[in-house]
């Protein structure tokens, strides 16, 4: 029984995306076209065929040589790996894994006190932009109640201007009393000029004097 | 997901190893890695270890690059892997094998055809000037 897993987890996929994808595949029969085509077959001239086969011959014996030298190495070097837990190769570990405590130590050390030292300095540039923004914020909230203070100040100051219920009638009584009039002009020295140079209330004019 | 090409690691101890190029690159760019796989898988498959990569397309200063770890390649003899003779060239080329028959080969026809051509221009100069004179 083929478990999931064995789907699900296997190292290269189901599918392989062929990389001879051009190519013709196995069982196909050789095309029409190349049916009766004979290769030619390469032609190698007596010497070189000679020289080739001591090249060979030579190249064949120095591989093997290099072959069976790794090889052998190899077996050494697992002889060595095998007996390394021997007394001498655990005191020399022991000693080796001291060493290298004691500079890892060193080392933390060191680290340590760049730390510490980078902490400091980065807790006082902490303390002072909080500071800073502190303040700034103060200057700010200063600000916008002097502000409000001036505001209230001015609003007050109209207040004494303004028309209240009690005051209504006075008001009145006042503006129908003192009319203005704001049809005139001024220069660019301040000058004004009173009435207008056109009638406005001829209208209202007419009216009344027909009236009367 | 799919394997990652510098290797998987997971390899049979009994079956036969093979370092052999395998081709990386995309249509009309040649890329290789130089992997180590089982002998009787398929390129397309996953390999075991990747040991180096070769660039077979000159660069601007006109080199061929090629990678090589070198380490793992000897771990790997001694593990009595397989060689193929791209690989055994490039390793040859690069001082760790003796240079591979195959080298001297190309070497010795490239010689021989320049020569050839060599002679024919000479041959070809001469014509010319006969007709001249």
């Amino acid at each position: 029984m083929i478990s999931q897993n064995t789907f699900l987890k296997r190292s290269w996929p189901m599918l392989i995306q062929c990389a001879e994808a051009h190519r013709k595949p196995r069982w196909l029969p050789v095309a029409k076209s190349k049916l009766y085509r004979i290769p030619k077959r390469p032609e190698v001239s007596e010497e070189e065929r000679l020289e080739l086969l001591r090249v060979n011959n030579n190249y064949k014996t120095q591989m093997r040589a290099i072959r069976r030298f790794y090889h052998e190495e190899m077996i050494k070097e697992k002889s060595t790996r095998d007996s390394a837990s021997s007394e001498m190769s655990l005191r020399l570990e022991a000693d080796e894994w001291e060493r290298c405590v004691i500079i890892n130590d060193k080392w933390n050390a060191q680290v340590a006190t760049e730390r510490e030292e980078r902490r400091k300095i980065q807790l006082a540039e902490m303390e002072e932009l909080a500071l800073a923004k502190m303040e700034a914020k103060d200057k700010e909230l200063k600000e916008r109640l002097e502000k409000a203070a001036e505001e209230v100040r001015r609003q007050k100051a109209l207040c004494e201007t303004f028309i209240t219920p009690d005051k209504l009638e006075e008001a009145i009584d006042y503006a129908l009393a003192n009319p203005i009039d704001y049809n005139y002009a001024i220069d660019l020295h301040g000058k004004t000029y009173l009435g207008t140079t056109t009638p406005t209330n001829v209208h209202k004019d007419e009216k009344t004097s027909t009236a009367v | 997901m799919l394997p990652p090409a510098s290797g998987t690691g997971k390899y049979f101890a009994k079956a036969a190893k093979s370092i052999r190029l395998i081709r990386q690159g995309c249509t009309n760019r040649p890329f290789f890695h130089i992997s180590v796989t089982q002998r009787r898988r398929l390129n397309s498959q996953p390999v075991i270890e990747q040991l180096g990569s070769y660039d077979p397309m000159p660069n601007i200063n006109n080199e061929k690059l090629v990678a090589l770890n070198l380490e793992r390649i000897k771990y790997w003899l001694g593990k009595g892997a397989h060689v193929t003779p791209p690989v055994a060239e490039i390793l040859g080329l690069s001082g760790f094998f003796p240079i591979h028959p195959r080298s001297y080969m190309t070497a010795w026809r490239n010689r021989k055809t320049e020569q050839e051509n060599i002679a024919k221009q000479i041959e070809a100069e001469k014509a010319k000037e006969s007709t001249a004179a």
